[in-house]
């Protein structure tokens, strides 16, 4: 009797996990052959570490006079940006270049406008030295968080030693690689689900056609390469005001007189909602930034109506994390 | 012995064998550790190229727009630069060469992704421009549809440059272009439009230009040879690293071979040594054996190394155990308390392993001169020698000089002549003489001098002659005492039957002589005691007595000499008691007791008599011995509280324990004789006012007086006892005719009514009589005491002074009673009980006053019970107390009603009863219910009879103090049906008097009543208190009443008790225009 209740069990049990090995691949469902990918969450990840990240990145002791945190010009409720054509640094001094998102950073080849930090780690050093930015350096740093008790215990338990500069770099890049803006919608029209509208759809289509996708492409949708600003137009000719060491671009980290005015392609996974925009931040407005990128990019005029519909398709981009609040 | 021997070797084994594992472990590392380094190199190296592969296969994939999106070029590149940290890292110890080529790769790398990303850039334009071509010249083809083919052709070209890129090619758009440029375009849009087209043709061509001379700059950077290079360098930097490690290995191998074959030879140097040492061990071990002592050897670390047989055979236990092996603690261990360590003093000694000479003591009983001592290595040398022998004679003969030593006869022991050569210490201490003192004298010193010359002469003949003499010495002390002495001297011989000397046992006798003294003492006590004494033989005839059994009981000596103790017999106890008396002495040996006895002039006295019996050889009594003392005086004074126990203290009458006792054995003896039996309760009239008013003590004297009339009434036989404070029960025994009990009651009530003279006051009281009779009306003590009593309450209740016969009627009330009261507790429950209100009228003011709360009860099969039944019961059962409480309780909430739906000035009277004080009722409750139903105090009056002031006054006082102080009225129901003091009115916070319907009945005609109604009404007003009259029924009545000054009546004529409803209809009905109801 018992045996046979057991065979019997055996049976549902086999053609249980018969069906459930095929919801792995039921779940991931095909994602669409497209240049954009979804974007995804890092898969190993140490949340001690992260969590100290999290709290150096609002830790204001980075700055000299403990007035700014990297949130102060990263807010991360709205957008990772501060919204601002210049951030103001310590003292109220007017930084030289936009300051562009933290969220998805962690997609790009690599970090700042011009690409000089090859990475993260690298990238947090930058701001903290720069004297407009927190104008502070890593001795002032350290001696100021290793008077926190709580702050020289929480690096004792994940690094041998201690309070580094180096250490703390590492854990603000950790907390960095967390914030991804995943589901958006477009993410989940990737993944085979329709939720977009026509109009959205047509957006995607033009955004395709026009040639913008041939440099936002990939998973951040730019970010991965550098461009040369203004390829079909002068842009900084018409720009109408003086060329800054900043208009230089990668120049400014390679010395190759080829690399001038050449800039990391801007992630547009949040330019629908990050403002204002280009790497000087002289545009205002989407359709605007979207009209001088066909002018100067593709040598095109495009039309207010297709510029409505691009705008449409780059909400779809917009997605979600909960320090974001769109 | 073999680990010794190792352990000289081991130092420089120990150094030669440490140095070969060295060595070895060295030649174990470079072995091993050959190739992970290089190994780690290469596996990078690996990688590198792999991705250097890749990210030409990417170059070439954008540069022919096969890419779609850059991501996965990211990734290559970022591991790049992971890839150049890790292996910098790696061969930064390394050669100059290597880190040189390495360099140069890394430039090459560092132009390769520079380049890609300009690639990355390029490619994406000419991608653009290859796509918008065709849809700008589309836009052209309605105007211009020549320029339009023109434009096609052109873009065709364009294409077949993109693909094959050959000069031949892009001359051919250059002429097309330039053939294209000539066209005139009239119109300004076209024009526009076309000069887009050139534009984008223009810049598409120039930026396939630029993209195909970065593929070209890409493709010659020579990265794969840089990679050869330095992989060629890697390989040969490890071939050489390997040589000179091998080399190294060589050396080591033959160094350890070397070190090898010298511990080879050092084992064998061993060997030899070790097989020397063996040979000289045995013959060690040989002599060791031989030895006729017990030998053993430990080392240092204390190991049994050199042992004989012998040590084996010294302790027995040794030989079940491996002796190679043995240690010297194991030794202890095993060894344990079977030995004892002495010194050679023969002291035993704690330590476990003395050094030096001691001796052993086995439990065996063999001893062991032993001696521990130490060796120059620290080790331990043991030797035992067997000296059992020698202590055994050692022990005997101290045995034997023990037994002079502690005899307890003296001895002494004299040579031929007569002198003294040894005195044992008995001698010293009978004598009081040291050994000391006595040797060397002649016995002679101890002479008392009651011996004559001639008796020591015949002494000394016989001695001589080698006999033995045995007498007495009456010798003097040292101190001067005389002691007697009983002595034994005998010559001693030697093995040849010489006379050596004289030895002398004497025994002193002096505690012999004193015991018959004592028996002298013995005699004297028995004659002059107190206590009688008396010894018969085993027929337990009377051997003798002493002179107080004479002076106890009138007996002399010669009188009861021969003759048993019967004679003495008081004949009070049976047969038995004497035969429990003889079982206890022939079986325990005695017996004690009380026991009555006759006195030879007849009369008779109790005795605590004592008697044991004296056994003979074969446990068999021989003798008895009797002692007695007269107890009369004890007895007397038991009698005396026995007395107390029994009697009423007051009045000596029996009380009611003895009274119980009485009564059960005269119900036995009535039951055993058939007779007839009554029993008549007693109780006093007005016995308490006497109390109350003339005190305890006149009280007292009154109870001591009636007891003695009622005892005057009476038979010798029959009892009378006091059974409370003021009741009697009287038993008569053997009643054949009711006509003489009834006749013995009337006396007795006779008897009490007469006048009590006590203190110049004549006292009147009376009695009222209860008789029950068994065993027509129960059986048992208790039925008969309750049947009294009941009958008692009957009579009382036919007006006092006089007697009642229990009946069956009354059985019957009884148990009427009983249901009735089982029925009440289920008329709580059952809501059966309900209040009905009887109005009070002021007829001077026409105006209802109050009413009164009284409770009916309405019986399931007996209709309505009357309250006057009822609540006896429920007062007696206890039942009151639920139930007056819920009166008060309702009947508040139903005055409030009223006072609701308009009466709003009538008032409440609600009956107490002394019960509810004694059940617990307190004012708060009555406050409480005040509370709830927001009544005020002034409305209610509560009514109480006149008993319940006559009862427990000051507490009774207490208890309506409390309700007066809530506010509320008190009135007195029935007045003049009690005692009718008017002390209790003054003492009382009373406000109200009811006069008693019984008063009003006859009025206005019978003369008595109406004086007495003026009485009270007179009363009332000169205390200042409100009236009432009960039972007013007719006109006359009421006019009366109102006439005398009573104000407010209550009656049928008025209004008879109404429930609630009805009162609410009588109430709003103006009834009392018409006086009746």
């Amino acid at each position: 009797m018992k045996v046979r209740y057991l065979a019997a069990m055996h049976k549902k049990l086999f053609l249980l996990l018969f069906f459930l090995s095929y919801v792995p691949s039921l779940w991931a469902a095909e994602i669409k052959n497209e240049p954009i990918l979804p974007l995804n969450l890092p898969l190993d990840s140490n949340p001690k570490l992260i969590a100290l990240g999290d709290q150096l990145f609002h830790d204001r002791r980075l700055s000299r006079d403990n007035s700014l945190s990297c949130a102060s010009c990263h807010l991360l409720s709205s957008g990772g940006t501060d919204r601002k054509p210049r951030s103001t640094g310590v003292g109220g001094v007017m930084g030289g270049i936009k300051a562009p998102t933290v969220y998805n950073s962690s997609f790009n080849l690599a970090q700042f406008w011009d690409g000089r930090a090859d990475n993260l780690v690298i990238q947090a050093e930058g701001p903290v030295h720069n004297p407009v930015e927190m104008n502070s350096s890593w001795p002032e740093v350290i001696s100021k968080l290793s008077r926190d008790a709580a702050m020289v215990e929480a690096f004792g338990q994940l690094f041998s030693d201690g309070i580094t500069g180096k250490n703390i770099a590492i854990a603000i890049a950790a907390f960095e690689q967390t914030l991804v803006t995943v589901n958006s919608r477009f993410d989940r029209w990737l993944t085979g689900e329709q939720i977009l509208n026509e109009r959205e759809l047509r957006g995607y289509r033009l955004f395709k056609s026009y040639g913008c996708i041939s440099c936002h492409q990939g998973a951040n949708v730019g970010g991965n390469m550098y461009s040369y600003m203004g390829a079909k137009g002068d842009y900084f000719k018409d720009r109408n005001s003086e060329i800054t060491q900043a208009d230089y671009g990668r120049y400014n980290v390679t010395g190759h007189e080829d690399d001038k005015h050449y800039f990391k392609v801007p992630s547009l996974r949040l330019a629908a909602i990050n403002s204002p925009y280009f790497h000087d931040g002289s545009v205002e407005n989407l359709d605007e930034a979207i009209r001088v990128m066909g002018r100067y990019q593709l040598g095109r005029e495009i039309p207010d109506d297709d510029i409505r519909d691009i705008i449409a398709f780059l909400h779809t981009l917009v997605g979600e994390h909960n320090r974001f609040k769109p | 012995m073999i680990l010794f021997l190792k352990s000289i070797g081991t130092k420089r084994g120990a150094l030669l064998i440490g140095l070969s594992l060295v060595f070895a472990l060295l030649l174990g590392l470079f072995w091993d550790d050959e190739s992970s380094e290089y190994a780690e190199i290469s596996h990078n190296m690996l990688q590198l190229k792999q991705l250097d592969a890749r990210l030409d296969r990417d170059m070439l994939r954008i540069s022919s727009f096969l890419m779609v999106q850059y991501d996965p070029l990211v990734n290559t590149t970022n591991n790049l630069r992971e890839m150049k940290t890790k292996i910098d890292l790696l061969v930064k110890e390394h050669d100059q060469q290597l880190r040189d080529l390495f360099s140069t790769y890394w430039q090459g790398m560092d132009e390769k992704l520079f380049l890609l990303e300009k690639i990355k850039f390029q490619a994406a334009l000419v991608r653009n421009g290859i796509h918008y071509l065709p849809i700008i010249a589309e836009e052209l083809r309605s105007n211009e549809p020549r320029l339009y083919e023109e434009i096609l052709v052109l873009i065709n070209q364009l294409y077949t440059y993109h693909l094959f890129s050959a000069d031949s090619q892009f001359s051919d758009v250059k002429i097309k272009l330039e053939q294209i440029k000539q066209h005139e375009i009239d119109d300004a849009e076209s024009q526009s439009l076309m000069d887009q087209v050139l534009f984008h043709i223009d810049s598409d061509l120039h930026g396939l230009a630029k993209l195909d001379l970065l593929k070209r700059r890409y493709l010659d950077i020579p990265s794969q040879d840089s990679f050869e290079a330095i992989h060629a360098r890697h390989e040969a930097n490890r071939i050489a690293e390997t040589s000179t490690k091998r080399q190294l290995i060589m050396l080591l191998t033959v160094v350890v071979f070397i070190l090898l074959l010298g511990l080879w030879q050092l084992i064998r140097s061993l060997h030899n040594a070790h097989q020397e040492v063996n040979r000289s061990w045995y013959r060690l071990h040989d002599a060791v054996n031989n030895l006729s002592e017990a030998f053993a050897l430990f080392d240092a670390e204390g190991r049994l190394v050199l042992f004989n047989q012998r040590f084996g055979d010294f302790y027995p236990w040794l030989k079940e155990r491996d002796m190679e092996a043995l240690t010297l603690k194991e030794l202890q261990a095993v060894t344990g308390s079977r030995v004892k360590n002495l010194n050679l003093e023969g002291d035993a000694i704690l330590d476990l392993l003395p050094q030096g000479q001691y001796l052993e003591k086995l439990d065996s009983g063999a001893w062991y001169l032993s001696s521990n001592n130490h060796t120059t290595e620290g080790g331990l040398v043991c030797v035992r020698s067997d000296i059992t022998e020698s202590k055994r004679a050692e022990a005997d003969l101290r045995k034997l000089g023990r037994v002079l030593e502690q005899s307890p006869a003296s001895v002494v022991i004299t040579n031929t002549e007569g002198i003294i050569e040894y005195v044992n210490p008995r001698f010293e201490k009978v004598s009081g003489y040291t050994a000391a003192e006595a040797v060397g004298e002649n016995p002679r010193f101890l002479k008392s001098g009651d011996k004559t010359k001639q008796e020591y002469q015949d002494m000394w003949s016989s001695l001589l002659a080698g006999k033995e003499w045995r007498g007495m010495f009456h010798n003097k002390r040292k101190d001067g005492t005389i002691y007697w002495e009983s002595a034994s001297i005998s010559p001693l011989r030697d093995e040849r039957g010489n006379i050596t000397n004289f030895i002398a046992v004497k025994e002193d006798i002096t505690a012999q002589k004193r015991a018959e003294d004592q028996l002298r003492m013995n005699a004297t006590v028995f004659d002059t005691t107190a206590e009688g004494i008396m010894v018969t033989d085993e027929e337990n005839r009377i051997k003798t007595v002493n002179p107080a059994f004479t002076r106890i009981t009138g007996y002399s000596q010669e009188e009861v000499l021969g003759r048993t103790p019967n004679i003495l017999s008081s004949g009070r106890h049976s047969k038995s008691f004497y035969e429990e008396l003889w079982e206890s002495v022939l079986n325990k040996g005695y017996w004690s007791g009380e026991i009555w006895n006759r006195r030879k002039d007849g009369s008779v006295f109790p005795e605590w008599l004592s008697i044991s019996a004296i056994k003979g050889e074969h446990g068999i009594a021989k003798e008895f011995v009797a002692v007695f003392s007269d107890i009369t005086k004890h007895k007397e004074n038991e009698e005396q509280i026995r007395y107390q126990a029994n009697y009423d203290a007051l009045t000596g009458l029996p009380n009611r324990s003895l009274l119980s006792d009485r009564l059960n054995q005269a119900i036995a003896a009535a039951h055993r004789e058939n007779w007839m039996l009554a029993v008549l309760f007693v109780d006093l009239d007005h016995f308490k006012v006497v109390n109350d008013t003339f005190g305890h003590v006149v009280g007292d004297e009154l109870l001591q007086l009636v007891s003695a009339r009622i005892r005057a009434c009476l038979r010798e036989s029959d009892t009378v006892a006091r059974f409370g404070g003021d009741e009697f029960i009287i038993l008569l025994q053997d009643v054949t005719e009711m006509d003489s009990v009834a006749n013995v009651a009337t006396n007795i009530i006779d008897h009490i009514t007469r006048v009590f003279s006590l203190y110049g006051r004549e006292i009147y009281i009376g009695a009222s009589i209860g008789i029950t009779v068994y065993p027509d009306d129960a059986v048992n003590a208790d039925s008969l005491l309750r049947n009294a009593d009941m009958a008692m309450y009957q009579a009382k209740e036919r007006g006092r002074n006089t007697y009642q016969f229990f009946t069956a009627s009354m059985q019957q009330h009884t148990l009427e009673r009983r249901q009735l009261e089982l029925d009440l507790r289920q008329a709580i429950k059952r809501d059966e009980l309900e209040i009905y209100y009887q109005p009070v009228i002021n007829p001077s003011l026409n105006k209802v006053v109050s009413v009164e709360a009284l409770l009916r009860w309405h019986h399931p099969y007996r209709g309505m019970v009357s309250p006057a039944i009822f609540i006896p019961v429920a007062e007696d059962s206890g039942q009151i107390g639920p139930i007056g409480e819920w009166v008060l309780k309702k009947s508040c909430q139903q005055l409030k009603k009223w006072h609701n739906a308009g009466f709003s000035d009538l008032k409440l009277a609600v009956n107490l009863s002394s019960r509810q004080r004694e059940l617990g009722l307190e004012a708060g409750f009555l406050k409480s219910v005040l509370m709830e139903t927001g009544l005020s105090s002034d409305f209610i009056t509560l009514e109480i009879t006149e008993s319940l002031l006559m009862r427990d006054t000051d507490e009774a006082m207490a208890w309506l103090s409390d309700f007066k102080a809530l506010g509320v009225s008190l009135s007195v129901d029935d007045f003049g049906t009690g005692y009718s003091s008017l002390s209790y009115l003054k003492r009382f916070p009373v406000d109200t008097m009811k006069i008693d319907r019984s008063f009003v009945n006859d009025l206005p005609d019978d003369i008595e009543d109406v004086t007495l109604v003026r009485t009270i009404v007179a009363m009332a007003q000169s205390l200042n208190l409100s009236l009432i009259a009960e039972g007013v029924e007719t006109s006359e009545q009421a006019e009366f009443l109102v006439e005398t000054g009573c104000e407010n009546l209550q009656g049928f004529y008025y209004a008879k008790p109404m429930s609630a409803k009805e009162l609410n209809h009588w109430l709003s009905a103006d009834v009392l225009e018409t006086g009746t109801t």
